[in-house]
C-alpha cells in the first residue's frame, strides 16, 4: 500500500513536470498565483465556457480576508465606466466613442465560485467599484473568505465562468474568425502597499496582475492556428471537427491566447546571451510582405535590449498580426506574445510595422518582467518603454528617419515622442494615475512622449551611458517584482551616482513646462561714442545676449555663441533665475547665439526661439510661404470646378 | 484625338493669353492670401537656425513644432485661403461671360468687348453656378457615402482589398458624374453667351438633353480629364524626386503643374463652346437659334429690305 502510494505520488510529479514543459530549475519571480484553466471555445456565439482553478499562495505577511478580482471583459457593456469614459474622453481605438453597438458587447459572467474546500461564495460575490463608485461597472468583484488565509498559506479557488467576446476592441475580441482572447479570465487583484489593488477597468488604463503559472487547456476548432503566452505542451485533434491544446507558461503575470484558421505560421529563432529563443510569427496571408519587415525589426530590438538592459528569460516569443478591420487588437503586449499592426499596402517608407513590433517587445521588459502598476503609474511601463522605442528604433533605422524615411519628407522617433508631448506639456503630471487624466490625449501625451523627452533630456544632463546604465540597474533590480516610481528614481540616482531627485521632482511630479528663449541679441561697439570708422580687427564690439526663462522648468542652460571670425564659445547658466545676461567684449562681432547647441533638451516646447541669427536667413520661410501660395492656388483651381 | 479635343485645344492655344490672364490672377490672389503666413512665419523662421531643417529636407515634427507655436495658427491661415479660393471663384464667374464669347466668335475680342460680354453674363454665369451645386453636393455627399461603405468593407469583408477597389471604383464613377454634370453646365453657359438666353431653367433643361446626346463630346470631356490628371501626377512625381534644397526648380514644376491644370479648365469650356457654335448647322430644324441669335436676323434683314421697294 505504501509502495503504490508512494508510485502513485511519483507518477503526479512526473505528470506535472511534464504539464510544465520546458520549466525552469528555479523560479524567477515570486509565484503568488497558480491558474489551471480548461475551456471550450465556440466560435459561433464566440464565447468561452471555462474552469478555472486558481491556487493563491499568501505572501504578503498578514492574514487575507477577502479577495478582489478583476472581469475586464464586462468593461464593453453600455453602462461600465469604461464604455462611459470611452465616450467622454476618448480612448485609442477610432472607432469607439461613436456611440454604443452591440457587436462591442462582452462580458464575463462567473457562473459558480467556491473556495475549495470551504464551500460555495457564489451569492457572498459582490461587484465593487473602488475608482469612481459607478454601481453599473462590473469589472470588479470581491468575495469574502469563509475562513481567513494566515501568511504562508494558500487558497483555492474554483471559478466556473463564460467568457463573451466582443467584436475586437481594446485588444481583446474576435473579427470574422480570428480571436484575440486578452484579459478574458477572472483575475484576482495585487495585494500591493500593504492593500488590495484592484481597480476598475478604465478606458485609458491597461493592467496590473500578481506573477505565478499558468496551464490552460482549450478545445476549438480543428485545424485552427493556435498561438499563446508560454509554450505548447500538448495538443491533439478530438476527431469531431476540434482540437484540444494546452500551454504552460510560468513567471508571467497574465495569459493571452489567439486562434484563427488562415494565419501562417512561420518560425525563427534568435541566440541572446540567455540562449536560443524561438520567434513564432502568425501572419495574415494577405500581410506576408510585411513578415520580414516585423522579424527585422524584433530581432534587432531583441538584440538592443540584450545588450543595454538585460537578458530576455523566456524561451520563446510569439508576434500575432491581426487580420484587416481587426487593428484593434494589434499593438499589444501580453506575456511572451505580442501583437503586431500592418496592411496589405504598406509603403517601405512608413515605418509602423516596425514601430509596433519594436515597442511592443519592450513591453516584455517594463510591463512583463518589472511589471509596474500600470492602472496608477502607467508612465513606467509605457513611458520608460517610448524611451526604449525611441532609442532603439534611431539605433536601428536613423535618428530623423526611424518613423519616416520618405524623398518627401522625414520623421524621426523623438520629434514623434516631443510633438506628443508638447500640445498637452501642462495638463498633467507624469505621477497621475491613469484614469485620471485630462483626457486620452493627455494620457498619451504626457505618459508615452513626455516620459521619452524626460529620459531624453536627462541624458544631456549625465550623458547616454549613465541613462542606459541606470535603467539597466533599475531592470536588475526589479525584475519580477512590482516597483513604485519612487524605487525607479531611486535606482536611477543610485546607478548613476547622484542625486537627480531635483529633476525627478520636476519631470514626474510637477507640470511645469520648459521654454527657454534667446530674449535679445546684440553685437555693438564698445567705444559707441567714438565717431571714426569701425576697424576690423581693431574696433572691440560688446556683445549680449539675454536668455530668459519663460517656462517653470529649471534646467541649466548652456549657451553657444558665434562671432564672426567663425570662432564659438560656450558659456553657462544655472537656469534658476527668471532670465541671464551673457557678455563678452571681443574684436569679433557676434554673428549667431543658440541656447541648447547640441539640441539635447527635448523636454524644451519650443526649438524655434532657442536660437538667434544676426542675418536674416529667409530659405525656410520662402520655402513654407511658397508652398502654402501653391496649396491655395489649388485651392482656388478646384473650387473653379464650380465656375 | 476626336476633332473636337484637337479643335478645341487649338482654340485654347489661339487664345492662351486668357490661360495666362487667369493663371497670373490665381498667383496673385494666393500669394495676397498667404502674406500674412508669410509675415508670420517670417518672425518665427528667419533669425532661427531650427529653420534649417525645412530647408534642407521636410521633418514632419519640426513643422508640427511650428504649428504648434500659439502664434502660428493653422486655422487662421487657412481661413484666408478660403477666402482666396472664393475670391478666384468669383473673378472665374465674372470673366466666364468674356471668356465663352472668345471661345464661341473665336476672335480676338477687344478689351472692353471682353468685359462686356463678362459683364452682361455674369449675373447668369453666377446664378447657374449656384445651381451646380446641387448636383456636385449630391456627388460629394455620394463620395462620403462611398468612403464610408468602402471603409466598412476595408473592415468587415472577407478580402482585406475590396474596400479599396471599391473606394477607387466608387471614386471613379463620381469623378465621370461630375465630369457630366460639368459638361451640362458647360454647355448651358456656353448656350446663354451664344444665344443670350435669360430664362436659366429652360437653358438647363436644354443642355441636359444636349448633354447627353453629346456622347464624343463628353469622351472629350474624359480625355481631357485624364491629361489633368496625367499632367498633375507627371508634375508631383519630378517635383518629389528633386533635392529639398531645390526649392526654384520646385516651384516651376509645380507652378507648370498649375498652368495646365488651368489650361485643362478652359479646355473643357473650349469643347463645349465649340459644341454650342456648331449646334445651328447640325441641327436639321433649327428652332431657337436663327430666331434669337443675332447673324440670322441680320440675313433676315438683307432679304426682306428690298421687297417693298
Amino acid at each position: 500500500m505504501e509502495i503504490r502510494c508512494w508510485r502513485i505520488c511519483l507518477m503526479a510529479i512526473a505528470a506535472l513536470l511534464s504539464a510544465s514543459g520546458a520549466a525552469q530549475s528555479t523560479p524567477l519571480s515570486e509565484r503568488v498565483v497558480a491558474y489551471q484553466i480548461e475551456g471550450a471555445y465556440n466560435a459561433k456565439t464566440h464565447t468561452l465556457d471555462a474552469t478555472e482553478v486558481l491556487t493563491y499562495t499568501n505572501h504578503t505577511g498578514t492574514t487575507l480576508n477577502a479577495f478582489p478580482f478583476h472581469l475586464y471583459l464586462n468593461a464593453f457593456q453600455p453602462k461600465s465606466t469604461w464604455m462611459t469614459e470611452a465616450e467622454r474622453i476618448g480612448q485609442r481605438d477610432s472607432e469607439m466613442g461613436e456611440g454604443w453597438d452591440d457587436k462591442h458587447y462582452g462580458s464575463n459572467e462567473v457562473k459558480s465560485l467556491e473556495v475549495v474546500g470551504q464551500g460555495d461564495v457564489t451569492k457572498q460575490m459582490k461587484f465593487i467599484s473602488p475608482d469612481d463608485g459607478n454601481a453599473d461597472d462590473h469589472t470588479v468583484f470581491e468575495v469574502a473568505l469563509p475562513k481567513p488565509l494566515p501568511p504562508g498559506q494558500s487558497v483555492q479557488f474554483r471559478i466556473h465562468f463564460v467568457a463573451k467576446f466582443p467584436e475586437v476592441v481594446a485588444r481583446t475580441g474576435y473579427k470574422r474568425d480570428f480571436l484575440m482572447a486578452g484579459q478574458w479570465f477572472p483575475k484576482v487583484g495585487v495585494w500591493w502597499n500593504g492593500a488590495w489593488n484592484c481597480h476598475q477597468f478604465h478606458a485609458t488604463t491597461e493592467f496590473f496582475a500578481d506573477f505565478g503559472t499558468f496551464d490552460v487547456k482549450l478545445t476549438l476548432p480543428a485545424k485552427w492556428n493556435v498561438g499563446a503566452t508560454g509554450l505548447q505542451t500538448g495538443g491533439k485533434d478530438n476527431g469531431n471537427g476540434t482540437q484540444t491544446v494546452s500551454f504552460h507558461a510560468e513567471d508571467v503575470h497574465d495569459f493571452a491566447w489567439t486562434a484563427d484558421p488562415t494565419t501562417k505560421v512561420m518560425e525563427d529563432s534568435i541566440r541572446l546571451s540567455s540562449g536560443t529563443v524561438k520567434i513564432r510569427m502568425l501572419m495574415q496571408p494577405g500581410h506576408m510582405a510585411s513578415a520580414p519587415r516585423y522579424l527585422a525589426a524584433l530581432k534587432g530590438t531583441m538584440q538592443k535590449f540584450d545588450e543595454w538592459i538585460g537578458a530576455y528569460p523566456y524561451p520563446q516569443i510569439t508576434v500575432v498580426d491581426p487580420p484587416h478591420g481587426g487593428g484593434a487588437a494589434g499593438g499589444m503586449e501580453y506575456p511572451t506574445l505580442i501583437t503586431a499592426d500592418t496592411s496589405w499596402f504598406m509603403p517601405k517608407s512608413l515605418l509602423l510595422p516596425e514601430l509596433v513590433v519594436e515597442h511592443e517587445f519592450g513591453h516584455q521588459y517594463w510591463y512583463g518582467m518589472v511589471a509596474t502598476n500600470e492602472f496608477e503609474n502607467a508612465w513606467l511601463d509605457e513611458g520608460i518603454n517610448s524611451y526604449t522605442e525611441t532609442k532603439i528604433m534611431d539605433a536601428l533605422y536613423g535618428r530623423n528617419t526611424s518613423v519616416l524615411n520618405s524623398r518627401l519628407a522625414t520623421g524621426g522617433e523623438r520629434g514623434y515622442q516631443r510633438m506628443g508631448y508638447v500640445p498637452v506639456s501642462n495638463l498633467d503630471p507624469l505621477s497621475r494615475p491613469a484614469w485620471l487624466f485630462e483626457n486620452n490625449e493627455s494620457y498619451s501625451g504626457i505618459t508615452y512622449g513626455k516620459t521619452a523627452v524626460v529620459m531624453l533630456t536627462l541624458e544631456s544632463l549625465i550623458g547616454e551611458k549613465a541613462v542606459l546604465h541606470g535603467l539597466h540597474e533599475y531592470f536588475e533590480r526589479y525584475k519580477f517584482k512590482h516597483p513604485r516610481p519612487e524605487d525607479f528614481t531611486s535606482a536611477m540616482n543610485e546607478a548613476t551616482g547622484q542625486n537627480l531627485d531635483w529633476y525627478w521632482k520636476q519631470a514626474i511630479y510637477g507640470t511645469q513646462t520648459l521654454d527657454d528663449r534667446i530674449l535679445t541679441a546684440s553685437s555693438e561697439r564698445l567705444d559707441w561714442y567714438n565717431k571714426a570708422k569701425e576697424k576690423k580687427g581693431v574696433t572691440v564690439y560688446h556683445s549680449e545676449v539675454i536668455v530668459h526663462r519663460r517656462g517653470e522648468f529649471d534646467l541649466p542652460v548652456v549657451l553657444e555663441a558665434k562671432f564672426d571670425d567663425g570662432s564659438t564659445v560656450r558659456a553657462n547658466w544655472d537656469g534658476k533665475d527668471r532670465w541671464h545676461r551673457f557678455s563678452w567684449d571681443r574684436k569679433e562681432k557676434l554673428v549667431s547665439a543658440e541656447i541648447d547647441p547640441d539640441h539635447g533638451y527635448l523636454l524644451d516646447r519650443d526649438p524655434f526661439n532657442n536660437s538667434w541669427t544676426e542675418k536674416a536667413d529667409r530659405k525656410a520661410t520662402g520655402k513654407l510661404a511658397g508652398y502654402w501660395t501653391l496649396l491655395t492656388q489649388w485651392l482656388e483651381q478646384a473650387l473653379s470646378w464650380l465656375a | 484625338m476626336n476633332g473636337s479635343v484637337r479643335s478645341s485645344a487649338g482654340l485654347v492655344w489661339r487664345h492662351q493669353r486668357i490661360v495666362w490672364w487667369i493663371f497670373v490672377v490665381n498667383v496673385v490672389i494666393a500669394w495676397l492670401s498667404s502674406l500674412p503666413a508669410r509675415a508670420t512665419l517670417s518672425k518665427v523662421l528667419d533669425h532661427s537656425l531650427e529653420s534649417a531643417k525645412l530647408v534642407t529636407g521636410f521633418d514632419v515634427s519640426t513643422l508640427g513644432l511650428l504649428v504648434e507655436r500659439p502664434d502660428v495658427s493653422l486655422r487662421v491661415l487657412a481661413s484666408g485661403t478660403a477666402g482666396a479660393g472664393l475670391i478666384f471663384l468669383i473673378y472665374l464667374l465674372l470673366i466666364d461671360g468674356g471668356v465663352f464669347a472668345t471661345f464661341l466668335e473665336d476672335r480676338k475680342l477687344s478689351r472692353s468687348e471682353f468685359f462686356e460680354s463678362s459683364g452682361l453674363f455674369f449675373w447668369r454665369m453666377f446664378r447657374l453656378a449656384l445651381y451646380s451645386f446641387v448636383p456636385f453636393a449630391l456627388l460629394i455627399a455620394a463620395n462620403f457615402g462611398i468612403a464610408k461603405y468602402a471603409g466598412r468593407l476595408s473592415s468587415d469583408a472577407p478580402s482585406d482589398r475590396l474596400g479599396f477597389f471599391v473606394s477607387i471604383g466608387g471614386k471613379l464613377v463620381v469623378v465621370v458624374v461630375a465630369l457630366f454634370v460639368r459638361l451640362w453646365f458647360d454647355l448651358a453657359q456656353a448656350r446663354v453667351v451664344q444665344d443670350d438666353e435669360r430664362k436659366l431653367c429652360g437653358t438647363l433643361r436644354r443642355s441636359l438633353k444636349l448633354a447627353f446626346s453629346s456622347g464624343r463630346l463628353f469622351a472629350s470631356y474624359i480625355g481631357i480629364g485624364l491629361f489633368a490628371a496625367v499632367t498633375f501626377a507627371v508634375g508631383i512625381a519630378v517635383w518629389v524626386y528633386l533635392p529639398h534644397s531645390a526649392t526654384g526648380a520646385s516651384f516651376l514644376v509645380l507652378e507648370l503643374v498649375t498652368i495646365t491644370q488651368i489650361a485643362s479648365r478652359l479646355w473643357l469650356k473650349a469643347a463645349s463652346a465649340r459644341r454650342i457654335a456648331l449646334l445651328p448647322s447640325e441641327t436639321e430644324v433649327p428652332l431657337i437659334a436663327p430666331r434669337e441669335s443675332p447673324a440670322p436676323v441680320l440675313e433676315v434683314t438683307d432679304v426682306q429690305t428690298p421687297q417693298p421697294e
